[in-house]
């Protein structure tokens, strides 16, 4: 079992998230119609990309857009909760160490207790944003199903990934539920919300092209995100 | 009653069609066609499919629900954060819900989207700059217009607006007869006060077309005059299209693409025949919208350029002060407290909020501009957008979404508000008859009049002065 789940199952899981967020970036590109989307797609390269990586830029940093400054406490669990979710499992001790046996290549690594930290705080910034989608009449009236499932599907590897580390004693039921939690939620990446792993990058850098080659990018300081 | 006299799906196409739709006062029967108005399942769900692609498809499926469009939406804050007017609820429970159900869509149902899409949102795009994922609403609720239109759900307002460029090329019934008389009129009007002053009609080659809002010529038409004369201060070589001089598009509002296509098309004819080396707009922010920014693509040029340099009239008259070509009188510069209106379509859409910036500098004394919070890219719309202004049926809405201006003004203490655009303009004149609030609005052209120093050479010389010479 232990073997199957860290054996085939890993690679397939890796290979449907891989290889699907691909696909769904090559159908967006691919659906791009610069008359129905009104945007001049190839024309004026320069701003085009300035654009874009400006568009992207101002939102892949905690606080550099307006909006993200407008709701600090929001923004605060947004950047945690992201950190704990894709960062923390890139610079884990205990994944670097599996990829080098593996694979032999290794890249620095976080210490353990900073990665504990981050994992606690993307949890609870995890529950607050739950917390937050019931709350908030705004948010309430536009929540489905859907943001509560991916959220519970994001969260879980958190969790049990946390037990495992910290559990006494030998058994290994918490690290199988970690191991499948995390291949749930590789595979759910390309056919849910999760999507926008990927599709966060292709419409940021749209609206950047829109506004950055046609709705005033070249004049003044440019459009202000 | 699959389809009415009044309500339908055909656009109109005649004059005849269009005088018995305004002959339907306030649009009484044509609204009680509507609650029988059939909904063309099938043709909605073709339309759709051909039509919604990987754009609005990922705008509708990533969007996070995480309600950071809400306090960007002017009408959320302004109708007491009733969550009914979150921008994502209002797209997802209208174009999303028609999606989901494929097109399976009932008459109430459409008449609710009609209202949300006309009633609940202006288009001016604050909420794309405020959402992770880069989602616009309004680029998506034009859209869903544009569905609406095509199956006759459309205010009986902009039924006409898109039927008038249909018929005349022209938001109004001027005609092209009726506009080169509106043009000689106000060239001869101002001959005795500005000798040698002309409105040349379709002069080729010249440096500058002119181009502007029907309603100049229908309704004030000194704003022409006003035109010609900054133009005669400045020693420009200018001339107005007989055909082709009409910029706006009430078509745009209405979603009507297909005459959004032929009014921007006659704009572009006239440039290529008169070969300007440029053209400029009146002040006004759709007009621009349509003509510059949009046009192109519904007139199928792939760069997204019209087919001559295009600019607005507030990046002329900056040329113009930096340039000299008009000089302000210092002595007569504003004095009393004002504050500027940024209009979506040209600031925040197109990117002009320094050079309005820029005309501000000359015209108003330092320390009495007070800008409005927020501004520039970020102001809020004048409250009358995207054609809300136009519609009778959703007066009241219009009338509690001004208030968002009202405050905002207020908040600044100014007694003039520099507005140059129609829809601006008409938003702030109503709300000043709604709520007395004791301001004055204006467009820049007047204001340049009363400030500008008029060269020696084109004063009128009276006759007494020419018997001594």
């Amino acid at each position: 079992m232990y073997a199957f789940l860290t054996g085939p199952m890993l690679w397939l899981s890796f290979a449907i998230c891989i290889l699907g967020c691909a696909w769904r970036a090559y159908m967006y590109v691919k659906g791009l119609n610069w008359q129905l989307d009104r945007v001049a797609y190839g024309h004026k390269p320069d701003l085009a990309v300035k654009g874009a990586l400006k568009s992207i830029f101002h939102w892949l940093i905690p606080f550099a857009s307006c909006s993200w400054r407008a709701k600090p406490v929001f923004a605060t669990a947004f950047f945690l909760l992201h950190i704990g979710l894709v960062i923390v499992p890139i610079f884990l001790y205990a994944h670097v160490m599996i990829v080098a046996e593996r694979f032999g290549v290794s890249w620095p690594t976080m210490p353990d207790g900073l990665a504990d930290i981050l994992t606690i705080l993307a949890v609870l910034a995890g529950l607050f944003i739950l917390l937050r989608r019931f709350g908030l009449s705004e948010v309430r009236i536009i929540t489905t199903r859907q943001d509560l499932g991916i959220m519970a599907i994001s969260l879980a590897p958190l969790v049990t990934g946390f037990v495992a580390a910290h559990q006494s004693g030998d058994g290994n039921g918490w690290l199988l539920a970690h191991i499948i939690t995390g291949e749930i939620w590789l595979i759910a990446v390309p056919f849910t919300k999760l999507s926008h792993a990927v599709l966060f990058f292709c419409s940021r850098a749209q609206i950047g092209i829109d506004f950055g080659t046609k709705r005033g990018g070249q004049r003044g300081s440019g459009i202000v995100w | 009653m699959p389809e009415g006299i009044y309500c339908n799906k055909r656009p109109i196409t005649t004059e005849e069609e269009l005088k018995a739709l305004l002959s339907d006062t306030r649009g009484t029967k044509y609204y009680e066609e509507m609650l029988s108005l059939e909904v063309d399942r099938e043709k909605l769900w073709a339309t759709i499919q051909k039509t919604c692609k990987s754009r609005t498809k990922t705008w509708l499926d990533i969007c996070a629900r995480c309600g950071l469009c809400a306090d960007s939406c002017f009408l959320y804050l302004v109708n007491d954060c009733k969550p009914e007017q979150v921008p994502s609820y209002k797209i997802q429970s209208t174009l999303g819900e028609i999606i989901r159900r494929k097109g399976d869509v009932d008459n109430a149902f459409m008449r609710h989207a009609m209202e949300v899409a006309w009633s609940q949102c202006t288009c001016c795009n604050r909420c794309a700059m405020y959402c992770p994922h880069g989602i616009d609403m309004g680029v998506m609720m034009g859209y869903t217009r544009g569905l609406l239109y095509s199956q006759g759900f459309v205010p009986w307002e902009l039924k006409i607006g898109a039927g008038m460029h249909r018929v005349y090329r022209a938001q109004m019934d001027v005609t092209t007869e009726d506009w080169v008389e509106t043009c000689e009129w106000m060239a001869e009007e101002q001959q005795d006060d500005w000798p040698g002053l002309e409105i040349p009609v379709d002069k080729e080659d010249a440096d500058i077309m002119y181009t502007c809002n029907a309603r100049e010529p229908k309704h004030y038409p000194e704003d022409l005059a006003e035109a010609a004369i900054l133009f005669h201060i400045a020693g420009e070589n200018w001339t107005v299209p007989s055909e082709g001089w009409e910029q706006t598009s009430l078509s745009m509002f209405a979603g009507d693409w297909e005459a959004c296509k032929l009014q921007v098309e006659n704009v572009y004819a006239a440039i290529e025949r008169l070969k300007p080396k440029r053209v400029i707009g009146t002040e006004c922010g759709h007009a621009h919208r349509a003509t510059v920014i949009e046009g192109p693509f519904w007139a199928g040029r792939p760069d997204g350029q019209p087919p001559a340099p295009y600019i607005h009239y507030v990046q002329w008259v900056a040329e113009a002060l930096r340039e000299g070509k008009l000089k302000i009188d210092p002595a007569k510069r504003i004095k009393q407290t004002v504050t500027y209106q940024d209009s979506c379509n040209y600031i925040r859409n197109w990117g002009l909020a320094e050079t309005a910036r820029e005309i501000l500098s000359y015209l108003v004394e330092p320390g009495y501009l007070v800008e409005m919070t927020p501004n520039k890219e970020h102001n809020y719309c004048c409250g009358g957008g995207g054609g809300f202004n136009g519609i009778g049926k959703f007066r009241p809405q219009r009338n509690k979404a001004l208030l968002t201006k009202r405050d905002q003004i207020l908040a600044t203490g100014a007694k003039l508000v520099i507005a140059p655009c129609h829809n601006c303009w008409d938003a702030i004149r109503d709300l000043e008859e709604e709520y007395h609030i004791h301001i004055d609005w204006s467009f820049l052209k007047p204001l340049l009049l009363k400030m500008v120093i008029v060269p020696e050479h084109l004063k009128p010389k009276d006759e007494d002065d020419g018997d001594e010479e």
